[in-house]
Order: C-alpha cells, then structure tokens, then sequence
C-alpha cells in the first residue's frame, strides 16, 4: 500500500520534472533555431556592406593614385574591379591575400606564370550568384587599381573537381578565370567548382 | 477519448516524446554541421594553408643523360665533410648539357668543385654568380667542357654540365661540410638524397620558382634512375656505439678503435628518401668537443659544450608561462584549429605549481588573467573555455600583445622560469619594432615562437626566438600539432643551463652567438669564434636549478680540423641573412657581405658560384648541343597520379561543360579554394530549428489544457 502511493508520487513529481525539462529544451531549440538564422542572415549582409565600403575605398585608390584601405583593421586591398554590364554586375576584388578577404568580395588568386592569366574565386551564393546567369559572348570589363580598363568575353565554362583545375601556362590572349562553387542550388560544401572562362577581346 | 487506441494522456506524452527526440536528432545533426560549418564559415582558407603546386611536369621518357651519385662521407669529430661525386653519362648520341638539382643540409656549405673528363681534373674557383654563369655560358656556347654549381636557396643546388660527348662520362665533385647535430647524447647525420617538390605557398609570389622545380620522373620508368652509394667514415673521436640507420639498411665495418666505415647493404639505392646516421659514444657521453683551423693567419674555434644532465631528483623548477595566440583573420580556418589544438595541448602540461596567462590579439587585444595566475584546475578550465571560443577576424597588431607578454612585474624573482609561447602565421609589417622590444625589454622572459600554417615570416620568427633566447618551431598541419608540440614542451619543463655567460682568458675570440640560448636537456651549446690566436682558456658560466656552474676548457687543446673556418663563414653568412630580413640592413649590403664571404672562404652562395671550365674545345663546331632537365624521382609514399592527374585529366574532365575552352596546352595544376558560404543552408536551417520548438511548446499546450479538462 505505501509502497504504491510513494511509486504514484514520485512519478507525479517525475512528470513534473520532465515537464519543466522539456519546456527548457524546447524553448531552447527556438533560440538555437533564431541565432542560426541571425547567423546565416549576417553573411549576406556582411558581403553587401562590405561591398559598398570597398567601392568607395576603390574610387578613392583610383583618385589618390594610390591603395586605400576600406576599414582600417582589414588584411587586404582592393585591386580591380569587375563589371558585367548585361547582368548590371560590378564587384571590388581583393587582394588574396588572407583566408577572410572572400567573406567581403571575390579575391585575386595567387598564381604563377607570366601575368597572363588571372583567376577569381569568390561564393556562389553572394558574389558570384550572377556566374548562374552568365552567357558565352558576355562582355566582362576589368578596371584595374591603376586605372587601366581591359575587356573580356566569356569564351565558356567548365565544371571541374577542384582539386583537378589547371589553367594554361602560356595562352595566346590573356584569360580570366572566375570560380565558384559547383552546384549552384546546394546547401552543402562539395568538391565540384564552375569556372567561367574569359578572353581578353 | 475512449474512441483513441490509447489513452489521451499518454498519446499527448508519446507526441511529445517523439518531438523531443527528433529534436534531439536535429540537434545533433545540426552541432555536428555547426562545427564543420565554423571552419569553412570564414572562408576558405586562401592563404591559410592552400598550398600550390608547381612543378615542371612528367618526364615520361628516359633521359639520354643517365646519373650516378656517390657520396663519401668523412665524420671527424663534431663535422661531417661529403664528397658528392655525380657521374653524369651521356647514353644518347648527341652533345648535352644537363642540369640537376639536389638538397644539402640547411648548414650545409660547398667549398669544391672538380670535374673530371677522362684522364684530366678541372678545379673549379669561385665567382660571383653573374660572372659564373656567364663563363659557363661562353664555355658551353664555344663547345667547351664546363660545370657550374649554383646555390637556388641555402639548401638546394643545382649542377650543370655542358658537352658530354655521345658515351661520354664526366664526373662533377662536389664538397661541402656540416655540423654533426647532437641532442641528449646521440648525433645524428643527415643526407638528403631528394629534393622533393617544392610547394609555394600561395601568397609568396616566388619569381623565381621555376629554379627550385624540376621534372619528376613517372614511375614507369621505375627507381633505376639517379642511383646512389653511400660509404661513411666515421671518426667521431671516441668509440661509437648504437648505430641506427632508420631509413636504410646499412653494412658496418670496424676500421680500429674509435672508426667504423659504414656502407649501403644493397649497394645502390634509389634518391627517393634521405639518409640518417646516428650513434652515440660507447663509453660515458662526451661533454666537450673543441676543434681549431688556422687559416690565412686568422684562428678559428668551434666549441661544443654539453652540460651533466640534472640529477633526477632535483627539483623542477616552476615556469611562468605566458601564452599569446593569433586570433587575427588571416589565421582563419585550419591555422586557428591548429593555434588552438597547439595551446590547449600546452595548457594540458602545466602542474598546480607552475604559472600562467593567456594573451589574444588580432587589432585588438585581450589578457585572460589581469596577471598570471596559479595553474590550479579552475583557472585552466577557464583557460580551455577562452580558447575554444576564439575565432579568426579583423587585422593583426602583433606590438601591444608583445610588450603585454614582456611586461614582468618581478623581474628579480628567480624561483619561476619566465617563459613566452607565441603562437601566430607571422603575418607581421612592424618587424623592426618587434626586433627592438624584444631586445629592449626582453629582460629574464624566453620568447618561443611557433609559427602555425605555412609560415611565410619565418626568417623574422626565427630571428625573434633567437633575440628572445629561445626556439622557433613550425607547426604546419592540424596532424603535426601533438607531435611538434609534443617535442618542444618536453624540453621546455625543464631548461638545464639557465644565464649562461662565456668568458675568454688570454686570447682575443669574436664569438658566435652573442646572445646565448638556456639549454635544454643533452643540447650542447655550440660556439664558433673568430680569432688572432688560439691560447688560454674557454670558461662557460651558468645555473643549473639554483645552483652555479662551470667548466672551462684549454683552447690550445683543440683539435686540428680543416672544417672550421668554413663553418665559421657560413655561420656569418646566416647571421647577414637575419638582418636582412629583419631589416636591419638592406638588400644591396646584405647581398655585398655574402657575397664578400663567399669569395673569401670559397663557398657557394646565393651571391657565388663555383664554376669549372675545360680550355680545350671538345664539341665539333656544328655538331648541336642538346639540353637536358634531369628528373627527380618522388619522394617514397607521394603518389604520383593524385599530384600530376589534375594535368592529365583536366581536358576530359572539361568536357562536360559547353563553350570553347582554354587551348591544351602546357598547363599548371592547382587546387580551388572552397567557395560556398551556405548561408541559405544555415537559415533553413534556423527555420526548422524554430519551428520544431514552436510546434513543440504548441504541442505541449494543447496537451496541457486537455490534461487540465480531464
């Protein structure tokens, strides 16, 4: 008899525990739930501001003669900038210079050879979402830092692992490779890059 | 309710159980997707660790010009001298020039050159390398035998030979010494038979990386290229024991008392993987080597000081150790993981009576503890927390960190060993300024750096520890954090020899290093010095744990060593190139002192080379002369496919695109960066997060006011 009534109560005062667990552990889902999506909403808005402030650090280098940094605290430089008229695109590239550089805009990769060619890398979801869009016959221009303009046109695409990318040693014409990541749609990282290709016209 | 198959209390509690655990699920999916997600959140690592290959390509086909290397190795006491003698044949039929390129040790130093056609030796003399290069090129272009070593970094040479006749053999000798290096008893000789490939790190534009590439050999040609012998003639001034060749299997035979000779077992060996000697003494380890060379009326020394190790029952004296960790952005990614692991692997050695801090910076700066605090569990628990949550961002202001570091508020105290671990990529501007803090307030404190990725401001890290008085380590990959880490806080638990001071009587030496290390368990401290005369005495002050001690040595004791000098020179060699790139001089005086070393002490340099040209004319005129790059064999464990594929494969894989492609040509292989941010990922995410609590709490509700009406 006393035995039953100790096993109802403790299981009363189980449920009531149990309740107020699960209360917190729901309550705390809805937070995780919204600081994730502040989380992913910041990196759009970060790649948009950061945009803007290094357009304006752009002009300036252009006017000054000279590279202008767009916040004081930041690793790298603006050194082009790339329209694509058809799209209503134009973007500041970075220098690559640090593994940040691309959370603000697409950055320059650091390759080797006789200067003739260039690549790009940037995201597929913020910079480089307009890559999706992007036609063979695309004018694309380059306004360099010094204040040199250079036209290209896509000449096509390709789809490569990114660790089986290689690019031509000695082109006839300069090229300007833009990479991103490969689908365009996924939420996942994966192995895949698109790479437009581009020559000088 | 009774028209349910359950009862609706307990269908409510099996609802929300069911959402609770899916919850779960989520959760733990999500936590598992937020880790990788932190990684890759700040992208993609340009920079901070995506390495670049660049090589020259496959060589598929057997070159006319075969190689045949053999090295002679003569250990007299503390020095190795090699002979590397390459037997370059030409199998083919026409005239050629080859070009090889090999590693010598880091201290390694060439001071000859010979080649011998047939029955003829041509010694070849020092230049300047322009002036080299100019008379090898003469000699070549008028069909005249010549060799040329050139020095592409201070560890990697490259040989060329011009007109080797169809089934000519020109042998090209080559000279160099190195210290034997010693750690807690035991030496150790190294023999790098491969230069390997070179990776460029990505952000260093190297103008000039196609001298330190060459071709490597596809496998189908098997290992029969480039073979080499080995023979050592160990003298190392006592009886040697414990001989171990890890990488080789090697034949020794006893020459006397206190010399071996030591050879291949299997005669040749293919160069695809270094060679390593060590031994240690048969009888009690040796405490002091010394070593003299006269040359041209100057005196040289070289000193090697090893002090007893301490007693094991000494007590250890406790450390201050003050962290400081690189949170700037152009650590993001896998460098800040491995700056991470390497600092909570440290916190992990400290014991209760030791002291610690933690400073963080990128341009801003954080001090964990106002000052350093006692290493009792709670503090390094909340040390642990600190770290974890650190992430890469904004820029890198290196100088306040520093002087928060050197900051000492007991300088006197001298029961702790103050101890500094920098962890940082380097990526500094203000380097004088750091140079001058360090030696301004350097005080007591022991500066380590340990550089995290792939390191591009070594020379100024190394030359930092040196002024700090302590070491620098490379900490490349998230693998090599326990193993290098591992290493370096073994020997910093307990430095030896603290405040060591030299003192010569009777003769005026210009020593090297000024500044001296602490020494660590079985280091020797290792001294080379300059002087008119070798006479009077050596004395070598320290503490060991509290208490005093000496040990003086007889300089005219000294053996008799035709190494000396040269050692010497490329000591001052390495000292030039350290204010160089600390900035204390520039580049055209940096340039002009070693070249000015070279010249005098015959060594090869980045400013010298040695050249050697036949005066006979030996190529018919007319008859072509055919360049030769001979390839390297890979490195043993590298895979051939997984490096080159991306060349082969490049064009098929193209193919699925549509659009005309760059033409095939001759193409670089490189990796992309990863470039996703998976923002949409991480806010669908979010949703469903939130609506799996809100329907929950929902849910719950209902449950509860059904609960209450029943």
């Amino acid at each position: 008899m006393t035995g039953g009534s100790l096993a109802t109560t403790s299981r009363k005062g189980g449920r009531a525990g149990g309740r107020v667990l699960s209360h917190a552990v729901l309550i705390g889902l809805c937070f995780l739930g919204l600081m994730l999506m502040a989380r992913g909403m910041l990196i759009p808005v970060k790649a948009w501001v950061a945009q803007i402030l290094l357009d304006r650090a752009f002009d300036q280098s252009l006017l000054e003669k000279r590279p202008v940094k767009p916040w004081s605290w930041t690793d790298t430089a603006p050194v082009a900038r790339i329209t694509l008229p058809r799209l209503g695109v134009s973007e500041i590239i970075l220098s690559g210079g640090s593994g940040q550089a691309m959370a603000f805009g697409p950055t320059l990769l650091p390759i080797h050879g006789q200067g003739k060619v260039s690549i790009l890398a940037a995201h597929r979801d913020t910079h480089f979402a307009f890559l999706r869009q992007a036609k063979v016959g695309d004018v694309i221009k380059v306004q360099s830092v010094s204040g040199q303009e250079q036209g290209y046109r896509i000449t096509g695409f390709q789809i490569v692992r990114r660790d089986r990318f290689a690019y031509p040693r000695d082109p006839a014409h300069r090229l300007l490779g833009l990479t991103t990541c490969y689908p365009f749609g996924a939420t996942e990282h994966g192995p895949l890059r698109y790479v437009a290709w581009a020559e000088a016209s | 309710m009774p028209t349910l198959p359950l009862p609706g209390k307990s269908g409510s509690r099996l609802l929300l159980g069911l959402c609770l655990l899916a919850s779960l699920i989520a959760l733990v999916f999500l936590t598992s997707r937020l880790s990788a997600s932190d990684v890759e959140a700040d992208p993609d690592a340009i920079g901070s660790g995506t390495l670049m290959l660049r090589g020259k390509g496959a060589a598929t086909a057997m070159p006319a010009m075969r190689l045949g290397t053999d090295m002679n190795v003569t250990v007299s006491g503390q020095i190795a001298r090699v002979r590397v003698t390459q037997a370059f044949r030409n199998s083919g039929d026409q005239w050629m020039e080859a070009t090889y390129l090999y590693p010598l040790p880091d201290d390694g130093a060439v001071d000859s050159l010979k080649m011998v056609v047939g029955q003829r030796v041509i010694v070849g003399r020092i230049k300047r390398r322009e002036e080299a290069r100019a008379l090898y090129e003469k000699a070549r272009d008028e069909g005249r035998k010549a060799g040329l070593v050139e020095a592409e970094r201070p560890n990697l040479f490259r040989n060329s030979v011009a007109n080797v006749g169809p089934g000519e053999t020109v042998l090209i000798a080559i000279e160099y010494q190195a210290p034997v290096r010693q750690l807690g008893g035991e030496y150790a000789l190294r023999l790098p038979l491969v230069a390997g490939l070179r990776y460029t790190p990505a952000q260093t534009p190297v103008a000039d990386a196609a001298n330190v590439t060459a071709p490597i050999a596809h496998p189908k040609l098997g290992k029969a290229l480039n073979p080499v012998s080995i023979t050592v003639h160990l003298a190392p001034g006592f009886r040697p024991a414990n001989l171990i060749s890890p990488y080789h299997r090697i034949a020794v035979q006893h020459d006397g008392a206190e010399a071996q000779s030591i050879r291949l077992a299997d005669g040749e060996v293919p160069a695809d993987r270094d060679f390593e000697l060590r031994w240690r003494s048969a009888s009690a380890d040796p405490t002091v080597g010394l070593f003299r060379q006269t040359l041209d009326g100057d005196a040289y020394l070289m000193a090697a000081i090893t002090p007893p190790t301490r007693e094991p029952d000494g007590p250890v004296p406790p450390r201050d150790m003050t962290f400081v960790i690189d949170n700037s952005g152009s650590m993001g990614g896998q460098s800040m993981d491995a700056a991470k692991a390497s600092l909570l692997y440290a916190l992990g050695t400290l014991r209760p009576q030791d002291r610690f801090n933690i400073i963080r910076f990128d341009d801003t700066m954080t001090k964990l503890f106002e000052e350093s605090v006692a290493a009792s569990p709670e503090q390094i628990a909340l040390a642990r927390r600190f770290t974890e949550g650190l992430e890469a961002n904004g820029g890198t202001e290196m100088l306040p960190a520093l002087n928060a570091a050197l900051e000492d508020r007991t300088p006197q105290d001298g029961r702790f060993v103050r101890q500094i671990l920098f962890l940082t990529d380097g990526d500094i501007s203000n380097e004088k300024e750091m140079m001058a803090t360090i030696a301004a307030k350097g005080g007591r404190s022991r500066i380590f750096m340990i550089g995290i990725g792939s390191a591009p401001n070594e020379y100024l890290m190394r030359r930092m520890a040196e002024a700090g008085r302590g070491t620098f380590t490379n900490v490349g990959t998230g693998e090599e954090v326990a193993a290098r880490m591992t290493a370096l806080l073994d020997r910093l638990t307990a430095p030896v020899v603290r405040d060591l001071k030299v003192k010569v009587d009777g003769a005026d030496l210009d020593l090297t290093p000024r500044r001296l290390p602490d020494l660590y368990a079985g280091e020797p401290l290792v001294l080379l010095g300059k002087g008119k005369a070798l006479t009077g005495r050596l004395t070598v002050f320290g503490l060991i744990g509290d208490r005093p001690w000496s040990q003086s040595v007889d300089l005219s004791s000294a053996k008799d060593s035709p190494a000396v000098a040269r050692l010497w020179a490329s000591r001052r060699i390495a000292d030039v190139e350290a204010a160089r790139w600390a900035g204390e001089t520039d580049d055209a005086t940096a340039d002009e002192a070693v070249a000015q070393i070279g010249l005098a002490y015959s060594l090869v340099t980045s400013q010298t080379s040695l050249v050697a040209v036949d005066e006979t004319p030996a190529r018919p005129e007319g008859a072509m002369l055919t360049r030769e790059e001979l390839p390297l064999l890979l490195p043993a464990g590298w895979d051939f496919d997984v490096l080159f594929g991306g060349q082969a494969t490049r064009t098929a894989a193209g193919r699925s695109a549509q659009g005309d492609l760059p033409p095939a040509g001759e193409a670089e292989a490189m990796t992309l960066p990863q470039t996703a941010t998976g923002y949409v990922g991480l806010i669908g995410q979010g949703m469903a997060l939130l609506a799996l609590g809100l329907g929950g709490l929902a849910l719950r509700r209902r449950a509860l006011r059904r609960e209450r009406l029943a």
